[in-house]
């Protein structure tokens, strides 16, 4: 008790909630000077304060899995040559997926739990919604008992056990076949919703448009998650989307849409949870645009070092657009990290103390679900041959 | 003559061509017009030519298609690059259009277009949307469209200086597995033309046929086979539509025997093409073709490199056959 009245007390003469709220607002005007672009609208309503402590502290645990699990995964990649994995990385965007999981229901017979529909840049996603670590590692890895496996890998994993149908590799379909289950949800009476992760890049595609024009002529439970983090594999938003808040498109629609700090877990979460118990009640789709950043490159690690989160603005295809290290740092100074920890140690729902030791658990259980993954047993090449009907096997035309 | 990379070649290829059209556009996403080769200046058609008429554009293959099919309708050059993960997203627009349009409109369409279509696959690790075998099998299908898919810098230069002249619109196949191939490359212009296949290695016991990212696994069979004794002929399809028939069946009619290679799934691949042509022309010869299994190409290596035709599964095969 004492301790969390000193902690209060601490970040009351230190940093308020308001008064971290300003400074993240300073950084998003410097982050807009240096050139991205990252506006929310401004406080909603708080829907998160009214959680249990508990619920409230699970939001940063998974922020905390998803982080350890990015980290651990780059220094793997960057220092050990015997790690076979690869990964789009998601650091820098835990809060988006935390955030909107978070509002899911995520436990429970398959035809009551909500689907998430994830991008390729799939982990946080997964995590959030409740995918094994330890599993989902070893389907990195290429293992026979990995969460798919062996067959899907990173950018492909998949996991219905929690409503997490699946990373695509694509940009675009998805989006469309998210609409099609809301369409069985609306159809069998169900109040499952279905949730769509998507990345600015998909404005360009045809499935954007198509996605949020059949969820609205149908009024259909769907959620459409735009996690603007400003570029799409190598290039600024700016080239394939005339807008600078992409949810414009969205209410151009008809479709009711929301621009939130995607930094920030408890703006996603308020944003989230409104859509769902709209769409729940038969209201119809939601947009939510978070601005967000990811502090790896579009793929792999190159120029992070062991221990250094963030890859600043490395090029390995010498595109000359690709971001500057300056904007990489700015984004770094509004973590998502610690603005969940610093506000909860700020409503008193956690000490300082009680965050760090919330971490040191969450980086034991990391370490425990690699080892566990890098002892799985390697995939049987006959295998290959199945799962391509429900029955039997293809037959091995490479041997004559 | 220098050594030049694939990639190198090409765009080699795609500058000689831009800088004598200013009308001829090249749009891209993902993959920049850009290559790179020791002692060699910089391709970077993108700063050469501005952003006028080098796009880099959204992810949205099926616009980049149509829009290098419009461009060629209002009668000028274009090319675009479809990088691998979207292979198959313009195929309707070729397939229903480009294909279409010049016979539909009486000969009256004019479709000096390119469509570069980086075919992968042949990595392991990548699996589901990543790994496409079915795309040349899927382009050579169509009428109306020229579908080629060279396996060397050399022939990969004259055919892009071939296919950028061609008044057809042409599916140009990049086999992602050989981005680090090189070999002796003319500086100059010249033609590979889109109508033949090529003759790589001359013998009179076994005709083997392979294309594209399976070339190199061939030869190697190939060299291996020589050293055994056996005379092989290696012949490379270089063009999938349409397909020369006459070397391959002049092959065969001299062979007797012939192993068709696939690096595509085994139903409807161009193997089971070359197998028809040759059984309808040659009298008693016999054929073997071997193929990626029909299965998607699993991510994990120690299942995906087993499915591949490797060299050493051609060798097998050809072993079994004389």
């Amino acid at each position: 008790m004492e301790a969390e009245a000193i902690s209060r007390k601490d970040l009351r003469d230190g940093i308020s909630r308001r008064g971290f709220m300003q400074i993240a607002g300073m950084a998003g005007v410097a982050v807009g000077v240096a050139g991205g672009i990252a506006r929310a609208e401004g406080a909603i309503g708080y829907h998160a304060m009214d959680l249990s402590d508990e619920d409230l502290t699970q939001m940063l645990r998974t922020i905390l899995r998803i982080r350890w699990h990015e980290r651990t995964m780059a220094d793997r990649m960057l220092s050990d040559p015997n790690y076979r994995a690869y990964n789009h990385f998601y650091a820098g965007q835990e809060a988006v997926a935390t955030g909107v999981c978070a509002a899911l229901r995520n436990e429970g017979p398959f035809d009551q739990i909500d689907l998430v529909y994830s991008t390729h840049r799939p982990t946080g996603h997964a995590l959030a919604k409740g995918v094994d670590m330890g599993r989902m590692q070893a389907e990195f890895d290429f293992r026979a008992t990995g969460i798919n496996g062996g067959y899907a890998a990173e950018m492909h994993i998949s996991d219905p056990s929690v409503g997490f149908i699946g990373a695509d590799g694509m940009i675009g379909p998805g989006h469309v076949i998210a609409t099609g289950s809301a369409f069985a949800f609306r159809a069998r009476g169900s109040d499952q919703v279905s949730v769509v992760f998507g990345g600015d890049g998909t404005y360009a595609t045809p499935h954007f448009h198509s996605a949020l024009n059949n969820a609205r002529l149908l009024d259909l439970p769907f959620i459409y998650v735009l996690e603007n983090n400003l570029y799409h594999q190598y290039a600024h938003y700016s080239y394939s989307c005339p807008h600078t808040d992409i949810a414009d498109a969205a209410r151009a629609y008809g479709i009711p849409a929301r621009v939130v700090d995607g930094q920030d877990v408890f703006q996603v979460y308020n944003a989230a949870k409104e859509a769902v118990d709209r769409a729940r009640a038969g209201g119809g789709p939601t947009f939510i645009e978070a601005k967000t950043y990811r502090y790896y490159n579009h793929w792999g690690a190159p120029g992070a070092d062991v221990g250094q989160l963030g890859a600043f603005g490395y090029d390995p295809l010498a595109i000359t657009s690709f971001r500057p290290e300056r904007e990489v740092r700015a984004w770094m100074q509004r973590d998502p990290v610690d603005i969940a920890r610093d506000t909860l140690i700020d409503w008193g729902v956690l000490t300082a103390e009680g965050a760090e030791m919330l971490e040191a658990e969450v980086r034991s259980e990391v370490d425990t679900a690699f080892a566990w993954a890098a002892e799985q047993p390697l995939c049987t090449p006959e295998d290959g041959l199945r799962h391509v009907f429900v029955e039997g096997e293809v037959i091995p035309r490479q041997i004559a | 003559m220098t050594e030049k990379t694939w990639m190198y070649s090409v765009l080699e290829a795609v500058q000689w061509e831009m800088r004598n059209d200013p009308a001829m556009t090249w749009i891209y996403e993902l993959t920049p017009p850009v290559a790179t080769n020791a002692g060699m200046p910089v391709i970077n058609l993108e700063t050469e030519f501005g952003r006028r008429r080098v796009v880099n554009t959204g992810i949205d293959e099926n616009w980049m298609a149509s829009a290098v099919l419009g461009a060629g309708l209002a009668g000028s050059r274009a090319a675009t690059y479809i990088p691998y993960q979207g292979a198959g997203m313009p195929y309707q627009v070729i397939q229903n259009h480009a294909g279409k349009l010049r016979h539909m409109t009486g000969g009256k369409a004019s479709m000096p277009v390119v469509f570069v279509i980086e075919m992968t696959g042949q990595t392991p690790g990548f699996a589901g949307q990543h790994s496409d075998y079915e795309v040349d099998t899927i382009y050579a299908h169509i009428p109306g469209v020229r579908t080629v898919v060279p396996s060397t810098p050399y022939d990969a230069k004259g055919m892009m200086h071939a296919a950028l002249r061609s008044p057809d619109p042409v599916v140009f196949l990049y086999p992602a597995g050989l981005r680090m191939l090189s070999e002796e490359v003319p500086d100059e212009p010249y033609e590979v033309p889109l109508t033949r296949a090529a003759v790589r290695q001359e013998g009179s016991d076994l005709t083997i046929v392979g294309s594209g990212a399976g070339m190199p696994d061939v030869l190697e069979a190939a060299a291996t086979l020589t050293s055994e004794g056996m005379s092989v002929e290696v012949i490379d399809l270089r063009v999938l539509k349409e397909m020369d028939t006459e070397t391959l069946v002049t092959s065969v009619a001299k062979t007797r025997r012939l192993l068709a290679v696939d690096q595509s799934y085994y139903t409807l691949g161009p193997a089971a093409e070359v197998v028809a042509r040759c059984a309808e022309a040659v009298e008693g010869a016999r054929f073997r073709r071997i193929a990626f299994p029909d299965a998607p190409p699993p991510a994990s290596p120690e299942m995906f490199t087993w499915m591949r035709p490797d060299a050493t599964r051609i060798a097998d095969a050809a072993r079994k056959m004389v």
